[in-house]
């Protein structure tokens, strides 16, 4: 699947119709969400957010601090309810389904990786990267094993397997996320500034790493990132700016240095 | 809805769940030994209270057993009346109240008939005549009130045993010039076995006997016992009696059979329950008493299981989170808390069994320092070993424990992955 530029330049409107003409299906598609934090005071935060993202795309998301894309990418990842709006994840309205029927679509259809590892300190790093399988099956297949510890040597865990969270470094840790972010094998992955903690090299890899599971694997990934560097190698970048999301044409709108950060 | 197939169970039931809750508990440390140690302390206390409370109410029982007729069947006796009630009694100068005229002889002559009929009343083990009356003992000058009993020794034997506490001579094989007296008795006129004694009736009939058996209950004073010929002749009832006493099988059946009795024979039964109402008071309220004790220890640490759970459902918030991230649902969750309490529960409550136990059977062995030579040392804590308590025990400090698992583990359910991960 096609990476840099070769795409043509086309105009941004983010409609089902429209995304699906290219041949892939859509992963995730929002109409008009909205989403506004009732409080004392209410926070509006997203006011009609209209994008599509197909199969296998990787797709970064930019904005100000504040401006809402954990609030956005919480939704899509059956997290959080909006407050109006459609989510469709693989053609399904997460507004139809039961909570039971959400994990099994957090289980099953996304994985996420998020600023923080989030490993469990009482399990290995071979249990922390099955984990997903676990909560879904109990116990998992040979193949599913061989399949995630094929993926923690890929990403350089090989000879980390069975050392704890508090043994391993912080990149360390991160690259085991990555790996249980796929571990059910999920057509998306939502990626909350996975390299926000890291230092530039580190960060660097992780996302070498999570670029290269996407062209391997074929998932779609949704990254939100502060770094400029990183989003100008994803194959879309998407700017939330006043609760609206908006297509960033690299060629023509560098996004200004106050939008990250 | 299950996205791509339905939940398929790999590894035994809630393999997920068994594995978090038993990391948890490995990794939580002291503070797992915490809540088994509360557990274990609740159930040390119930075992300990019920082991000493029924320990208390067999010892008792078994004195009821052992000693006492668990029911007496006496001629009635003669109430005072108030005067107004009594018919044909116009107001009298000099008492507002007059004893109605007591029959000569308050005996039980148709004993044998009133035996068949008694033995016949089910639950009765067996029934004894016997004479059994106020006497003067002495040996010299001054006589000391006791009780004299005649009656066939092997019945005998039945309703209270003598010569298993013997402490010298014999009963078996007794005379009609021989007696048997208490320790306590012997001590006051200063007899042996083979001294001769004195009883005097207090119709003023006396005889002098041989003291061939010296016996100690342990309890008080006892009785002096004759053969029931030479009670009949002292006390000039001649082939009367003037008690049956009655044991039976089950001493909690006591009231009814007294009923039954009453209802069939012209005289007063009454049962050890009746007859001593405070003794049977004090085995409701010390059983109460046990019950009382094990709930509140029960409760107190199933407070202290399910407050330390809390706090535990707060230090695994973040963790609850990225597991519902990563599709656990609601259910597990709460399984995951559940199992931790039973997991608590469980090495609590064996602890606490193993613990309790080992406490109760060190106190049995405690015993009272003896005080008579010859006297068979007693339990100084008369406590009770009780399989069925302890079982119980142990099942009501899991229900316990699973109950006070229960409200942190739905709020850990509840928790909303995005209020966690922050
Ligand atoms: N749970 C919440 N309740 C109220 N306001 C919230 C909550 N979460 C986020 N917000 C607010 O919503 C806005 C967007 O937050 P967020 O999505 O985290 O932004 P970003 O990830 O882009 O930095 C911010 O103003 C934030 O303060
Ligand atoms: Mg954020």
């Amino acid at each position: 699947m096609s990476r840099w530029a070769p795409e043509p330049p086309r105009p941004f409107w983010p409609n089902g119709h429209e995304a699906a003409r290219d041949g892939r299906p859509i992963a995730i598609e929002t109409r008009g969400l909205r989403k506004t934090y009732l409080g004392k005071v209410p926070v509006p935060v997203l006011h009609g957010v209209d994008l599509a993202v197909r199969a296998g795309e990787f797709v970064a998301l930019i904005g100000q601090s504040g401006s809402g894309k954990s609030t956005l990418l919480n939704i899509l990842g059956a997290l959080d309810v909006p407050t109006g709006g459609t989510v469709l994840i693989n053609g399904q309205d997460l507004g139809r389904l039961d909570d039971d029927a959400l994990a099994d679509l957090r289980s099953q259809e996304i994985g996420f990786i998020f600023q923080e590892h989030y490993l469990l300190d009482e399990f290995t790093c071979l249990e922390n990267a099955l984990m997903p399988v676990t909560i879904h099956e109990g116990d998992a297949s040979d193949a599913q094993r061989q399949r995630v510890v094929g993926l923690l040597q890929r990403v350089g865990l090989g000879d980390q397997l069975h050392k704890h969270p508090d043994e391993m470094s912080g990149g360390q840790n991160q690259r085991c996320a990555i790996v249980r972010a796929l571990a059910n094998a999920p057509r998306i992955v939502l990626a909350d500034e996975p390299t926000g903690n890291l230092d530039s090299t580190t960060g660097a890899e992780v996302f070498a790493l999570m670029r290269q599971m996407n062209r391997e694997s074929g998932v779609a990934f949704m990254m939100i990132t502060h770094d400029d560097r990183l989003a100008r190698a994803a194959d879309r970048v998407l700017l939330i700016e006043d609760g609206l999301v908006h297509e960033v044409d690299e060629t023509l709108h560098r996004p200004g240095p106050g939008a990250a950060r | 809805m299950a996205p791509r197939g339905g939940r398929r169970r790999r590894g035994g039931p809630w393999r997920f769940e068994r594995q978090v809750a038993v990391r948890h508990l490995v990794a939580g440390g002291g503070q797992t030994w915490l809540t088994v140690s509360a557990v274990a302390a609740g159930v040390i206390i119930v075992i300990f209270i019920t082991g000493l409370i029924f320990g208390l109410r067999q010892d008792m029982a078994r004195l009821l057993t052992e000693s006492i007729a668990h029911v007496t069947i006496e001629v009635a006796e003669v109430k005072p009346v108030p005067l107004e009630r009594v018919p044909g009694a116009g107001p009298g100068p000099s008492s507002s109240r007059l004893e109605q005229q007591a029959p000569q002889e308050k005996a039980i002559d148709d004993w044998p008939r009133v035996l068949d009929i008694v033995r016949a009343v089910p639950g009765v083990r067996l029934a004894a005549p016997v004479v059994r009356r106020q006497a003067f003992a002495s040996r010299g000058a001054n006589p000391i009130g006791t009780t004299v009993v005649g009656a066939e020794p092997a019945l005998q034997e039945e309703v209270a045993p003598v010569t298993e506490n013997l402490i010298a001579g014999r009963y078996q094989g007794l005379t009609s010039e021989e007696v048997v007296i208490d320790a306590e008795l012997a001590e006051d006129l200063s007899v042996a076995t083979g001294d001769r004694i004195r009883l005097s009736s207090n119709t003023g009939a006396s005889d002098s006997f041989t003291v061939v058996g010296i016996y100690s209950r342990g309890r008080g004073r006892g009785e002096a016992y004759v053969t029931l010929r030479t009670a009949q002749s002292l006390f000039g009832l001649g082939t009367s009696v003037n008690a049956v006493l009655v044991k039976m099988v089950d001493i909690y059946a006591a009231d009814q059979a007294a009923d039954r009795i009453m209802a069939l024979v012209p005289y007063e039964a009454k049962s050890w329950s009746r007859e001593f109402p405070r003794f049977l008071d004090a085995l409701k309220v010390q059983s109460a008493a046990a019950y009382l004790t094990s709930a509140f220890s029960l409760i107190a640490s199933s407070f202290a299981i399910a407050s330390i759970l809390i706090v535990s459902v707060l230090q695994k918030a973040e963790q609850i989170g990225i597991l519902k991230a990563m599709g656990a649902r609601r259910r597990q969750i709460q399984t995951i808390f559940i199992l931790e309490g039973l997991g608590v529960a469980l090495l609590g409550s064996l602890a606490g069994a193993a613990g309790g136990t080992a406490i109760v059977y060190a106190l049995s062995l405690v015993e009272q320092p003896v005080r008579r030579v010859g006297q068979t040392p007693e339990q100084l804590f008369p406590v009770a070993i009780l399989p069925v308590y302890i079982a119980l025990a142990v099942a009501a400090a899991i229900a316990a424990t699973v109950v006070a698992a229960y409200l942190p583990a739905r709020r850990a359910a509840a928790l909303n992955p995005v209020d966690v991960m922050r």
